[in-house]
């Protein structure tokens, strides 16, 4: 009884330093973000309650609802391509090709790179007087593009170097689905005739399903919280084009030292991804049943 | 016995560790943000003193102005601040009115250093509410970085002198060139094909508001009332403000419409001209076979002026006594040695240090400029008005006129009415 008892409580002994980094760092912080959203405060000195005030200035703001929409916007961008590509390159780099290792660690390596780094690049390749990007569509007729000082093309910009650099990653991920996946499945399908796309849309895409569930959700996760690349790459502009949710944050919080207005951002993105992922895995839920 | 030589002991470990104690130098912390070769200047500085100081020790940490600022709120928070931390003199304002700085009036006399003795922009942007809290280190200000060498091909003698609008035009006209080798002003001028522009400008970030606001006090004018409670300059002066930034773009096409990096674009040569401030001097002496010169900003209206800022030394509020004696005197001796400071590209605001910077090439522009300068008004949420993120009024407003070239009264107006409810908010 009590060597069941001392088993059963081992592994929760393992559990306490995360345990206790995540309630000092992550939960207790949190926690503490909801109060402070309710508060005026500039860090120094008390903070002064001021109810739901924040939040209620929150939807007036054009400058929020502006973030928004552009974050709304660049997870247009960014989130179907990324899975799409993610898939297509996973299934290319699955196949028995020649070269597919080389390919893997190709595909792979730009998501190793620091994020600034990844934004300085990207600005020299998207000058638009000096840039090589423009430079080879010349040789289409194409006129320079001012891909980062224009309103229009900015966010697709930043989104092309965020595909760029993290499509790897969900590569990876759909490859570890894609290798879990017993060989006899397709084997049996093939035997039984079908065709390479009927094993694929019938066989492999449910299986790999629990892997698009995770695949999708952090993809989702991670486009709404954009800052590093457009922090870099336009720092928001050009005239807000760019903003996205986190950098308004940021820029209340700590730049302005508003720390409940910030908070109150905080929380509403917050509220904001929950429902995301809610509605994600409804619609899952349903196309796993039908 | 046994216990008598262990007292004995103990008492020579007290005695040692004392002595060891007191030999130990202060140690002081000094937070900048010189994170480009002026922070290399300021760390031999501060090498400089720590070499001949033995009884003091510096640990001088430099990180971009924003996190800094952010740094040292939290740490004052938690009453834990630097010993000396820089900032620029339209900065005091925010943390003065939050009793964080320690006011220097006293301090500063004491140590001999009267107004006469500093450059008077500088001197006056250490104080806040007739309170100094700082020592005035430096000024820094727009001018006119000019290629040499393309000066001689288009046959201009680069000014040294402050030059009017008109010939800062002319000069722009005939410094721009399109594939064909034509100017603007020539018949048949590809504006969609240049490939050397007369002028580099800032139109992404700030400084398109900063050039605005220097234009803005050539009339006369400033941007806020005299209680800096609200925006307050006739809209006549500020449309004509623009509208000379605009047309050097899209009328004149001298400038590039949203170049996103005017430096690197004059370094190579593209532009032959750029408006920045001295802390580009580094870079331009760095760029192999750049032959370089500065000249003040054009005067395009009634009066000289530029716009400028000032870097300044303050010691954060603290109860160690010791600690802050040690840190007026590094502050002090610095002062005094700002020769060297030089070197970084800003120009000294203790005039005998001054003087070196006109031994130092390049330095003509913003020796000329100094005298006209103006500084932003000194407001506590400094950080949110005059703020050079991408939600900024005046940033919007700058890219909106100069990038998107859109009407300039509804644009200014727009960024009017936002600036004052700023402003109504306080800190």
């Amino acid at each position: 009884m009590k060597k069941n008892l001392r088993l059963s409580i081992i592994p929760y002994l393992f559990l306490i330093p995360y345990l206790f980094a995540f309630i000092a760092f992550r939960f207790g912080p949190s926690i503490a973000g909801f109060f402070v959203s309710l508060t005026r405060w500039n860090i120094v000195g008390t903070p002064k309650f001021i109810g739901f005030s924040n939040y209620f200035e929150l939807f007036g703001d054009p400058s929020f609802i502006t973030s928004l929409i552009n974050t709304l916007y660049f997870m247009a961008l960014t989130v179907p391509a990324l899975i799409v590509l993610g898939l297509l390159i996973a299934l290319l780099v699955d196949q028995n090709l020649k070269g597919r290792t080389v390919t893997r660690t190709f595909v792979f390596m730009p998501y190793v790179i620091m994020s600034t780094v990844v934004g300085v690049i990207w600005m020299w390749i998207f000058d638009t007087h000096f840039g090589i990007l423009n430079y080879y569509l010349s040789f289409f007729g194409i006129k320079p593009i001012a891909w980062l000082s224009s309103v229009n093309w900015a966010m697709p910009a930043v989104a092309i170097t965020t595909i760029w650099w993290t499509v790897g990653f969900n590569m990876i991920l759909f490859l570890a689905g894609l290798q879990d996946i017993p060989e006899e499945l397709k084997e049996a399908a093939r035997i039984d005739g079908a065709s390479n796309w009927q094993i694929f849309w019938n066989v492999t895409f449910p299986l790999l399903r629990p892997t698009t569930v995770v695949v999708l959700m952090l993809t989702l996760i991670n486009s709404f919280e954009v800052f590093d690349q457009v922090y870099v790459m336009t720092g928001g502009g050009p005239s807000m084009a760019t903003l996205t949710v986190i950098q308004y944050m940021y820029f209340q919080a700590f730049q302005y030292f508003r720390l409940g207005y910030g908070s109150a951002v905080a929380y509403v993105v917050f509220a904001f991804l929950i429902v995301l992922v809610l509605v994600e895995r409804q619609l899952l839920k349903k196309v796993g049943e039908s | 016995m046994k216990f008598r030589s262990g007292i004995l002991v103990l008492l020579s470990l007290l005695v040692i560790g004392m002595v060891v104690m007191a030999a130990q130098p202060i140690q002081l912390t000094f937070w900048g943000g010189w994170t480009g070769p002026d922070g290399d200047v300021m760390r031999g500085l501060v090498d400089e003193y720590n070499s001949t100081h033995p009884d003091v020790h510096i640990t001088f940490t430099t990180m971009q102005w924003t996190p800094l600022f952010t740094k040292f709120m939290t740490s004052a928070a938690v009453g834990n601040p630097p010993d000396i931390l820089g900032m620029h003199g339209p900065d005091i304002p925010q943390f003065a009115a939050l009793n964080l700085l320690t006011p220097l009036g006293n301090v500063i006399s004491n140590a001999g250093f009267t107004a006469t003795q500093f450059a008077t922009t500088a001197w006056n942007g250490t104080f806040y509410n007739g309170v100094q809290y700082a020592f005035p280190l430096d000024l820094h200000m727009n001018a006119i970085y000019y290629n040499k060498a393309l000066f001689e091909k288009a046959g201009i003698t680069p000014p040294t002198d402050w030059i009017s609008g008109q010939q800062f035009l002319d000069m722009a006209i005939k410094l721009t060139l399109d594939k064909n080798g034509k100017n603007p002003n020539d018949p048949g001028f590809d504006p969609n094909n240049i490939v050397q522009y007369g002028f580099g400008l800032y139109s992404l970030n700030w400084h398109a508001f900063l050039q605005w606001y220097e234009l803005l006090a050539q009339q006369g004018y400033g941007f806020l009332n005299q209680q800096n409670t609200k925006v307050d300059y006739p809209s006549d002066a500020g449309l004509k403000a623009w509208q000379w930034l605009q047309d050097l773009v899209f009328k004149y096409h001298v400038s590039p419409v949203g170049a996103t990096n005017p430096l690197n674009d004059f370094l190579i040569g593209k532009t032959a001209m750029l408006e920045d401030g001295p802390w580009e001097i580094p870079a331009c002496q760095a760029q192999k076979g750049l032959e370089w010169g500065t000249f003040p900003v054009p005067q395009v209206f009634g009066q000289k002026a530029v716009w400028g800022s000032g870097h300044v030394l303050t010691i954060p509020v603290q109860n160690d006594k010791a600690k802050m004696q040690a840190a007026e005197d590094f502050v002090i001796w610095l002062i005094k040695n700002s020769s060297k400071w030089a070197l970084s590209g800003n120009i000294p605001a203790f005039n005998t240090a001054r003087e070196y910077a006109y031994s130092l090439p390049g330095r003509t522009g913003f020796l000329e400029g100094a005298p006209y300068e103006v500084m932003l008004p000194r407001i506590p949420n400094e950080a949110e008005v005059f703020s050079a993120a991408s939600v900024s009024p005046i940033v919007v407003a700058g890219q909106d006129i100069m990038v998107r070239d859109q009407s300039i009264l509804p644009v200014m107006e727009w960024m009017n009415n936002q600036v004052d409810q700023i402003l109504s908010r306080g800190q």
